[in-house]
């Protein structure tokens, strides 16, 4: 499917910075009209031969410039329950990695120019999101050390502690990637997403967006949900015990009970950076703007800067050591 | 470039007022040398000879060098300058004068006889002035010893600190090169009878590099940002209401040991190497040994 301006035809597309559907062509919002048609081999519009993956759900015809949503791929068994619509424009997102850029201070000057510039795309990833009730029981022995001294005498006095926790936790909504083209762990640095702007799924917010079906069912990815409640439930009873010198486990149990999985698609903006035959990745969070990707190193920047540090120290430290000298 | 200098213009400015600040003192400093000239009022010294190197250690163009910055110094600080290289054991020589005498401070009998018998001091005999006697031959201590002896306006102007301080930097530099070490002797009297001297900073010349190579480093790694990004999530994050229940959080207090054990004060204790105080009633002064 593909969705055209009710008034002038052209494709329209939802607008992160407006909230709704819009039309670019002659600027009307909220004049979309579906168009169905369920090829994958063609791009709607055009007619042109289009080149999917397994896993494309939605694309840009690389001929008319059409925003191609496909209904087989966003349908059931691969409907999403839930959408994140984008909330940070391409033009917000540019702000967020200039800004990142300009905090790396090796990064080199012209990195970030159009002609490095090779690829900017917004990009809805797959998700599940996991919902885990969790009960972990703790018992141990804390010990608390105090000493003091009188006159040429060190005391220390050893108070033993019985150390008992029960913690219930629910969690929500812990999301896990399923794309295989994502890196897991970029993926889990873009979070947290705000999920108060979570929605029903409705094709409208792909327009203008690439995307994928999930690559992975949930069940396959619910290992990955796991490891992150546990480590954070592990954190949360390590926080109650603090205030101790030291602490003896004797009875340690962690139950997790899976509730709920959902399948969403969240907001990436991914830009691609061509840099001395390198490329480079970069992901901004499309709702909070995070960004997240490694910046090359100028050597040129770091010896002009380090150079300059090592000067510039090494001159004051031996003038104000001159200085004292004199005083 | 633009960003180079929006990035160290901070930086600059410390090192321009740094700059100002250090010239301003070496200004004054130069000011107030040039503005000294003290008139010698003592006519009854035995001699006019400063540098005595009895060791020969020192070259003849060397001793001529000290020679011409004793009477520069001298006529600035107003006090006679005296160098003396031995190259024989004092034990005999000191015994006979003060019977009861540590072998540290042959030294100082020896300073203080000669300066006494000479007549030095630039206002009178045994007046204003400083003598620095390194005997180069080992005691029977197995040491080599250096005395340095004020007296007069010398004297009051330096306490202990400042002796140590003066002579440790004398010893930075004697085993190898013995002419720098008797120069930095003279122009750090100089130093500490024009300056102020709020503090004495015995900073070997390295020190300044080295802070700036360390920082440096420091600040290449804090700026070389290889990470992909931090971590924004916490062990809330996901759970509702963004803390957990505890059920049963219980601390049921058990028992408690108390150990006690004495505290070992250390007692006496290590190395040598200096000395202070002064014999001869009006003479200060210290000595180190190497």
């Amino acid at each position: 499917m593909l969705f055209k301006c009710k008034n002038c035809g052209g494709n329209t597309v939802y607008s992160p910075e407006r909230g709704k559907m819009y039309c670019p062509h002659c600027e009307s919002t909220d004049s979309e009209e579906k168009i169905g048609d369920n090829s994958l081999a063609q791009c709607v519009n055009c007619g042109a031969p289009l080149q999917l993956s397994e896993y494309t759900s939605s694309c840009r015809c690389e001929h008319c410039g059409t925003y191609l949503i496909f209904d087989e791929r966003v349908s059931a068994p691969y409907e999403p329950r839930m959408i994140l619509p984008f909330g940070v424009g391409k033009e917000m997102a540019v702000a967020q990695l200039e800004k990142e850029f300009s905090n790396r201070l090796f990064a080199p000057s012209d990195f970030m120019s159009a002609k490095s510039l090779e690829k900017m795309e917004g990009i809805y990833v797959p998700f599940w999101l996991y919902d885990y009730d969790v009960n972990y029981d703790f018992a141990g022995e804390g010990t608390r050390i105090r000493t003091w001294r009188s006159g040429d005498t060190e005391y220390t006095e050893t108070s033993y502690f019985e150390v008992i926790r029960k913690m219930d936790a629910d969690f929500e909504r812990v999301p896990v990637d399923a794309s295989y083209v994502m890196a897991d762990g970029v993926m889990d640095l873009m979070e947290p997403y705000d999920y108060r702007a979570l929605a029903d799924f409705v094709p409208q917010y792909m327009s203008g967006f690439l995307s994928e079906r999930y690559n992975q069912q949930a069940e396959e990815l619910s290992g990955r949900a796991e490891g992150k409640v546990k480590e954070a439930s592990e954190s949360l009873m390590q926080g109650s015990l603090s205030g101790y010198t030291s602490m003896r486990t004797y009875h340690r149990n962690l139950n997790l009970q899976k509730k709920n999985d959902c399948y969403a698609l969240m907001p990436v903006w991914q830009y691609v950076y061509r840099y001395r035959d390198q490329t480079y990745l970069y992901h901004v969070n499309g709702q909070t703007g995070k960004v997240v990707g490694t910046t090359p190193v100028s050597k040129a920047k770091v010896i002009a800067y380090g150079v300059s540090v090592f000067a510039i120290v090494t001159m004051i430290c031996g003038m104000l050591v001159q200085a004292f000298e004199i005083l | 470039m633009k960003d180079y200098f929006r990035y160290f213009k901070w930086v600059y400015i410390l090192f321009a007022a740094v700059a100002i600040f250090t010239a301003a003192l070496y200004g004054g400093h130069w000011g107030l040398a040039k503005m000294a000239d003290y008139q010698r009022t003592n006519e009854s010294c035995a001699t006019k000879e400063r540098v005595f190197d009895y060791a020969d250690v020192l070259s003849d163009k060397e001793e001529n060098s000290l020679r011409e910055l004793i009477a520069k110094r001298e006529k600035q600080t107003g006090c006679d300058i005296v160098l003396v290289t031995l190259d024989e054991p004092l034990e005999e020589y000191a015994r006979a004068i003060e019977p009861n005498v540590i072998s540290s401070e042959f030294v100082r009998v020896y300073a203080e006889r000669q300066w006494e018998e000479v007549g030095f001091g630039y206002d009178q005999p045994d007046g204003d002035g400083v003598i620095l006697v390194d005997n180069w031959s080992r005691e029977d201590d197995g040491r080599i010893h250096t005395w340095f002896c004020t007296t007069g306006r010398a004297r009051d102007a330096y306490y202990t600190d400042d002796i140590d301080h003066l002579l440790d930097r004398v010893y930075r530099y004697v085993e190898d090169n013995p002419y720098r070490a008797y120069k930095t002797y003279i122009n750090d009297f100089y130093h500490d009878m024009m300056g102020w001297r709020l503090c004495h900073l015995n900073v070997p010349g390295f020190v300044p590099v080295l802070i700036g190579f360390i920082t440096c480093v420091i600040f290449i790694a804090l700026n070389w940002s290889s990470k992909e990004g931090r971590k924004t999530t916490t062990a809330t994050t996901y759970v509702a209401g963004r803390q957990p229940e505890f059920r049963v959080s219980g601390d049921r207090f058990l028992r408690k040991t108390v150990t006690k054990h004495k505290i070992q004060t250390s007692s006496g204790g290590g190395g040598g190497g200096h000395s202070h105080g002064g014999g001869g009633g009006h003479h200060g002064g210290g000595g180190h040994s190497r």
